[in-house]
Formats: structure tokens, C-alpha cells, sequence
């Protein structure tokens, strides 16, 4: 373990700093390998009083004084009406804009004060969060003002959006963690659309799902051998498997789906409401009124978390993507490791890859239209943790269905921006809190076992 | 190791082979098989009509479709219908080059002039500038446009539009009159004039059935300059999330004006129940028969007709360029039977709209919203 973790740290992670930050973070075991604890929330390491760190605290409290500013100047000068927001059929609330907008820019003046003054130390990573909060909430207020939306619908929208993403991320974080660059997501989703919607049409959806598993784990596996066996660039061979899945699934949908109607045309699945639990008010529309799909998705959230950081199948799959030769020389099977987890990356990929089927019951060429890439971005923003990831889709999922209902609000903002939002916001997320990510070590370097 | 990366070698060669054919299949040899295929059919009806007297041509009509792909269930299919319909009349053997990418427009075209079509149609907005650019350059290849208008006009280029404003206006008024909520919705592709002219369209019939009735019916996605647009023409799953999120916002009659992706919406609605759509381009009731129950109607851009006049025109009768506008009155626009929702419709509505119709056929009244 010990030797699996020394070559982890960064220089500017130093051991001290890691230590200093665990028992605030709720004491993660000393298993931890890799750079997935830190994801998110724990991920600011204020304690320290590095010049790098005191740089970074100042740019943060820079950073709300700008957000400060930005709702004084434009969000305090809105005309002033009152945003009603819908929570179900029969209740909502409203907020006025302006003393939203002036409180808002009050406790970001003075966050930012402190911040730069004498830094919020252990607090940084609640005060960023409860200020983004407060900023996009005062944001939607202000360009919803005078109208009413329904917030729950965004909420739902948002967790729906990003269903996919997860999944796709998910398979990538497994392919990453085990060393291997998964740049076929892309790929493996359309290949799991398409065998879905294609024997789902022939007999049901579920054995569909089965196939769509079954087919993009195959080209995991494909992808597997030519960076284990071959040692092929593990980045132009997940291109080619992109390229080829695009190539083969539009052919034979123009050959084969195009010229047989009924072999496109599967029935979808509906949400499904918990019982009980979907009475709850706010939440329970959001996450207790969805389909399969967000249940299984949050499900394998929470179980390949666990099993990534807390169970021996974790601790070794981590050793194999951060230093193989030890994990090797430790006994472990890194290239029978490898193998297994591209495949079970692969199933995952081809039930996401399902995900189109089951919602809207029909192929289309390349109906996955680039979310395998943006799955991509989201296991980098979310360092490699399916936990990061799940924020991180969510972030992507709600600036998408924000996006969508400010389109018919008339806010009066271009609709070719609101199309970008979503792009933007992970490009800004990227940029702020991609800094300290740090991918598995030994990933896309082949692996020669002795 | 040597012999297993030879064996790598080959099996990657082979991929990409493989993957390319896959790729050429979508655009250029599609072209080949798909036309011996009709050829075949062609053939045949050729003899048909030549028995029965009918005028035989030779020669190629050939369409350069946009990205939509030529099975998009709208417009490109359509105006490949209409070549394959002049194709069993005259003989013309009938060709198709999908474009899969902006980059692709000006190598299709060039392919067809290369090939010596007697007539290159391609279609959509989005290749307009390719277009002109290979007219000016190719004086004596004949083209047709669907969707363009050119000021000056070309010589060699046959315009095809639509007067889409109309139909809309009316199924407007059709959606207008058909709420329960008070509430209809329209959204685009992309926020361009040959989509926003429905949604105009339909916003101005919603307005005038207000004005009319002196109701308060609100039409959301469009306030005649900007609103809702998928930002593409492919993604169901959006077409499929933006019904839902206005069906929270209480439409319940919903237009999208976005190709393919509307058949998300129309899969959104088959599963609430509590929405339906107006389709656009083709009679959707029948070129989506898994959604057929959600359509309330659809509005009609009869592109095959066009084309197919086009190929007659410009081919058989030799008469190139010209400006074709489809309309209410020569039926190269419309509105789609009611199918199932006959009985739904209430028959003082369906008057209504007959009556519609034949206001704007005399102009009586304008789609524009004066």
C-alpha cells in the first residue's frame, strides 16, 4: 500500500498538506490512492500557508467580488418584477429580483472580503458553494422576473439530461482508473443505441439493453486488446472504434433500419414513481418520479464510489492505473485486471448507450451526437470519482435545462447563447477546478508484464 | 511479437476498411447502390410508361442532401421522392449524395458536376452559398435549390419555395382553437429563415385566433425574432426534453419545426398523454407510425412536388432556372387530415379552418400578422 501510494503525491500536494485536509473531509481510509478523494469539496487545501495557496485564496476572493459587482450592475437593474418559481401544480413561491439581487452582492462583498483579508480556511469549500447557489438563484430570479416557471420540471430536466453522461462517465472513469484512455465513450454509447433499438425492436426492450451491454463491451474488449496486446495509442485506437461505430451503425441504419420500419420502433420506458417517497414535496418529483435509467445510474454512482476507494477490487484497480509495476510485482493480474474492467466499462457504456433507446424509442444516425465527449470532459472535472462525476453532470444537466426554459421565458438573452451555456459553464468549470486534477498515473502507458 | 504485430497491422487495416466503407456508404456509395437499386425499379416502370405512351429521358437527377441525411423522414427525404417519382414518369435515373458535414456540400457537388447530372438539386438553406458559387462556375449545369431565393436570380438555378408562413398561420389558429390549457408551443432547429418562417406563422395564428375570439392563448418558443431551438437537427433526446419542459410550463399543443428531432417530442407526448403535436414537412401520421396517435394534424411542404416539377421542367421541357413558390392555391403547401383526431377536432372548428384556408388562398387575410 505504502508503495503504491509514494509515487501519488504531487509537489504541490505535499504529504503534509493531505494529511491536514483528511480529518476534515470525514477521514477517508489511508487507502487512498489517486486523486479521488480530493474531488470537489475537499479539494481546497487552504491550511497551508504556501505562497501558492495564498495566491489561489486571494484569486478566490477576487473572484466573488467580481460575481459581486455583476449583481449590483446588472442583476440589481433588472425591471424589477417578481420571479414566481413552481414547485408542483398547486404551490410555488416568488422572489423580487432587486433585494435579491442586493443581498446577494452584500454577502458576496463581504465573503470576499474575508476571503482576501484573512482566508475562510476550512469553510472555503461551504462559502464557494452557498455563494454559487446564491448567484444562480439570484441569475434565474432576475431573468425570470415578471414570469413563472416551474423550478422541479428544471430540477427533473437537469437530473434527466444528465443521466447519460453519467453512465458514459462512469465507463470511463473504470477504463481510467485501470490505466487504459478511454476516448471511445462516444462509441460505446452509440453502439449500445443502436443494438438497443435494433433487437429491442425485434423482441423487447430489456433484452435490447442486454444486447446494447453486451455489444459495447465487446468493443471494450476491442479497444482492451489493442492497447494491452498491441500496445497501440490508446487515443487513435478509441478514435478509429469511434470512427468505425459511427461508420458501421450509420450504414446499416440507412441499409437495414431505414428500409424496415419495424425493426426501429421499440416501445419506451416510462418514469416510474416511488411510492411514498414520490410525495415528498420538491424532492420527490425530482428524484423519485424518473425513470429506471436516473435510479440505476445514482446506484452505480454510490456502488462503483465505494467499491473504487473501499473494497480490495478498488485498492487493486487503482494500483494498476497508477503504478502497474508494483501492483505486479505485488501479485496483482494488471493485464487480467484490465481486461475485466474495460468489459464491465463496456457494459456500462452500452446500457447508457440504451438510455436513447428508452427514451425515445427509435435510432437515429449518430443519435448520440458528441455526449460520449462531453462524458469525457465530465470524468476529468470529475477527477476520476464517480461522485465528482455525478456533480459534474448534474452542473452540465442543469445549465442545459436552465438554458432551455429561459429560451421561452423571453429573458431577452440570445438563443445561441443559451445553446452554448451548458458548454460554457463546464468549460469555466474546466478551467477553475480542473487545475489540481491529476489522471491516474501509469494511464495510456502500456503495461509489458514480466 | 513481430508475427502478432503484423497480425495488428492487418486487423487495424481491416478496420478502417471496414470503417471507411461504412463511412463511404453513407455518402458516396450510397449514391451507386442506391440509385442501381432504383434503376432496377426505375427500369422497369420505364418500360411501363414507355408502353403506355409516356415521354422517356435520359439522364441523371441528382440531390445533395444537407445533414439531415436522406431517411430524415422530412425534407431531404422528400425531395428524393420526388426525383424517384420522376424517375418511374420519365426514366430519369435518380441519384443521391448524403452530406454529413458543412465540409462535405461543395465535394458532393462537385462529384455530380464531375458526373454530368442533368439536373443537381440540392437542398436546404445551408447549401445556398455552395450552390451559387457552382452555378456562376458551371454556366451550363442546371441546378435546383430548395429553400433558396436568389436576388439577382441565377440563370441555371431553379428556386423552389414555399409559402410554409401560410399553413402555419393556420395550424396556429388549429392549435389555438384546440387547447385546453391555454397554453401552445412551437420550437426550432436552428434559427434560421426557412424554420422561423413556420414559427412565425404559427405565432401569427395563434394571435389571430386570439384576436378573433378574444382569448388569451399563449404561445411559447417563439417571439418573432427569437426563442426555443435545439440547436440541431439530431438529437431526439432534445426534441424529447424540451416538449417535457414545456408541458411543465402547461403547453399542451406542441410545434416543432426541427426535423428528426421533433419525433422526440412526438415520443415525449405518446408517453404523457397529455400533449399533442403538430407535425411539419410530411404528413407525420403517417411517416411516424409509432407516434401516429399524438399528431393533430401535420403542416405540409410538398418538397416531392416541387422537385418533381423542377425535373419536369427543367429537364424534360428543357426550360432552365425559374422560381417555383409552393402555396395554398397550387397545393405545394398544406395542412395534413386530422386522421384519428377527426372526431377531436369540434366541426365548427374544422369550418373554421376550411374557411381559413380559403381566406388566405384569396388574401383576404395575410400570414405575416398584418
Amino acid at each position: 500500500m505504502g508503495l503504491v501510494s509514494a509515487p501519488v503525491d504531487e509537489p504541490s500536494d505535499t504529504p503534509s498538506s493531505a494529511d491536514a485536509e483528511r480529518p476534515q473531509r470525514g477521514g477517508p481510509p489511508p487507502t487512498s490512492v489517486g486523486p479521488g478523494e480530493e474531488a470537489y469539496l475537499g479539494t481546497l487545501g487552504f491550511l497551508e500557508e504556501s505562497p501558492e495557496n495564498k495566491r489561489r485564496a486571494r484569486n478566490i476572493g477576487i473572484a466573488y467580488l467580481v460575481a459581486a459587482v455583476v449583481c449590483l450592475v446588472v442583476f440589481a437593474r433588472g425591471d424589477g418584477g417578481v420571479s414566481t418559481f413552481g414547485i408542483s401544480d398547486d404551490s410555488s413561491f416568488s422572489v423580487a429580483g432587486i433585494p435579491l439581487a442586493w443581498f446577494t452582492a452584500v454577502t458576496l462583498a463581504a465573503l470576499g472580503g474575508a476571503q482576501i483579508m484573512r482566508g475562510t480556511g476550512k469553510w472555503t469549500a461551504a462559502a464557494a458553494s452557498v455563494a454559487a447557489i446564491l448567484f444562480v438563484f439570484t441569475f434565474m430570479a432576475w431573468a425570470a422576473a415578471g414570469q413563472s416557471f416551474s423550478l422541479t420540471g428544471t430540477l427533473q430536466d437537469a437530473l434527466k439530461a444528465a443521466t447519460p453522461l453519467v453512465l458514459g462517465a462512469l465507463a470511463g472513469i473504470m477504463c481510467e482508473r485501470s490505466g487504459i484512455i478511454n476516448i471511445a465513450i462516444e462509441g460505446l454509447l452509440l453502439s449500445g443505441a443502436f443494438t438497443s433499438a435494433l433487437v429491442g425492436s425485434l423482441t423487447n426492450i430489456w433484452i435490447g439493453i442486454v444486447a446494447a451491454m453486451i455489444a459495447s463491451c465487446l468493443l471494450a474488449l476491442l479497444l482492451a486488446w489493442l492497447a494491452i496486446r498491441f500496445s497501440v495509442d490508446q487515443v487513435i485506437a478509441g478514435f478509429a472504434i469511434n470512427f468505425f461505430v459511427l461508420g458501421l451503425t450509420s450504414f446499416l441504419d440507412s441499409r437495414v433500419l431505414t428500409r424496415n420500419p419495424d425493426y426501429n420502433s421499440v416501445k419506451t420506458i416510462g418514469d416510474i414513481e416511488v411510492p411514498i417517497l414520490s410525495d415528498i414535496p420538491f424532492i420527490g418529483p425530482i428524484l423519485f418520479e424518473q425513470s429506471f435509467y436516473v435510479y440505476t445510474a445514482l446506484a452505480l454512482v454510490g456502488i462503483i464510489g465505494w467499491a473504487l476507494f473501499r473494497t480490495k477490487w478498488g485498492l487493486r484497480t487503482r494500483a494498476v492505473g497508477e503504478h502497474p509495476q508494483a501492483a505486479g510485482t505485488l501479485g496483482v493480474n494488471v493485464i487480467r485486471r484490465r481486461y475485466y474492467n474495460l468489459a464491465m466499462a463496456g457494459a456500462i457504456a452500452g446500457f447508457g448507450g440504451s438510455w436513447w433507446t428508452a427514451d425515445v424509442g427509435r435510432f437515429n444516425e449518430n443519435i448520440t451526437n458528441g455526449r460520449g465527449f462531453i462524458a469525457l470532459a465530465v470524468v476529468i472535472v470529475g477527477r476520476w470519482n464517480p461522485f465528482g462525476a455525478l456533480l459534474a453532470a448534474l452542473l452540465f444537466g442543469f445549465a442545459d435545462a436552465l438554458a432551455l426554459k429561459f429560451s421561452f421565458l423571453g429573458t431577452g438573452i440570445p438563443s445561441e447563447f443559451l445553446e452554448m451555456a451548458p458548454f460554457l459553464v463546464t468549460l469555466v468549470v474546466v478551467a477553475s477546478f480542473g487545475r489540481g486534477a491529476r489522471p491516474p498515473k501509469a494511464l495510456g502507458q502500456p503495461y509489458e508484464q514480466q | 511479437m513481430i508475427k502478432s504485430k503484423k497480425l495488428l497491422a492487418l486487423g487495424l487495416a481491416g478496420g478502417l476498411v471496414f470503417a471507411a466503407c461504412g463511412d463511404d456508404d453513407d455518402s458516396s456509395s450510397d449514391t451507386t447502390a442506391e440509385a442501381s437499386d432504383t434503376t432496377a425499379a426505375g427500369g422497369d416502370t420505364t418500360a411501363t410508361t414507355e408502353g403506355g405512351g409516356g415521354e422517356t429521358v435520359d439522364g441523371a437527377a441528382c440531390e445533395v442532401t444537407d445533414v439531415g441525411g436522406v431517411d430524415d423522414r422530412g425534407f431531404n427525404q422528400l425531395a428524393f421522392e420526388g426525383a424517384q417519382e420522376a424517375e418511374t414518369q420519365f426514366g430519369i435515373e435518380a441519384r443521391v449524395l448524403e452530406s454529413t458535414s458543412d465540409a462535405d456540400y461543395s465535394a458532393n457537388i462537385q462529384s455530380f458536376v464531375d458526373e454530368g447530372c442533368d439536373i443537381i438539386i440540392t437542398v436546404g438553406f445551408l447549401l445556398g452559398d455552395a450552390t451559387a458559387e457552382f452555378a456562376g462556375n458551371n454556366p451550363d449545369q442546371q441546378f435546383a435549390i430548395v429553400d433558396v431565393g436568389y436576388d439577382p436570380p441565377i440563370d441555371n438555378v431553379r428556386t423552389l419555395n414555399f409559402g410554409v408562413g401560410d399553413p402555419s398561420f393556420v395550424a396556429g389558429y388549429l392549435a389555438a382553437g384546440m387547447t385546453e390549457t391555454g397554453t401552445v408551443a412551437t420550437y426550432g432547429g436552428v434559427n434560421i429563415p426557412p424554420v422561423t418562417v413556420f414559427m412565425d406563422g404559427f405565432v401569427n395564428g395563434v394571435a389571430y385566433y386570439n384576436e378573433q375570439k378574444g382569448t388569451e392563448v399563449v404561445a411559447l418558443g417563439w417571439d418573432g425574432s427569437d426563442g426555443t431551438f435545439a440547436g440541431n437537427f439530431e438529437n431526439l433526446d432534445d426534441g424529447e426534453r424540451i416538449a417535457s419542459s414545456f408541458a411543465d410550463e402547461g403547453a399542451d399543443i406542441i410545434f416543432p419545426v426541427a426535423g428528426p428531432v421533433g419525433l422526440g417530442s412526438a415520443s415525449f407526448a405518446s408517453e404523457d398523454g397529455s400533449v399533442r403535436i403538430i407535425g411539419v414537412d410530411n404528413d407525420m401520421f403517417e411517416a411516424d407510425p409509432a407516434n401516429a396517435s399524438v399528431y393533430l394534424t401535420s403542416v405540409l411542404k410538398k418538397i416531392d412536388v416541387a422537385v418533381f416539377d423542377a425535373i419536369e421542367t427543367v429537364v424534360v421541357n428543357g426550360e432552365p432556372g425559374g422560381d417555383y413558390v409552393g402555396t395554398l392555391e397550387n397545393e405545394g403547401v398544406g395542412i395534413a387530415p386530422y386522421h384519428d383526431q377527426e372526431g377531436d377536432v369540434p366541426a365548427e372548428l374544422q369550418d373554421e379552418v376550411t374557411a381559413l384556408i380559403d381566406a388566405l388562398i384569396a388574401g383576404e387575410i395575410t400570414s405575416d400578422g398584418s
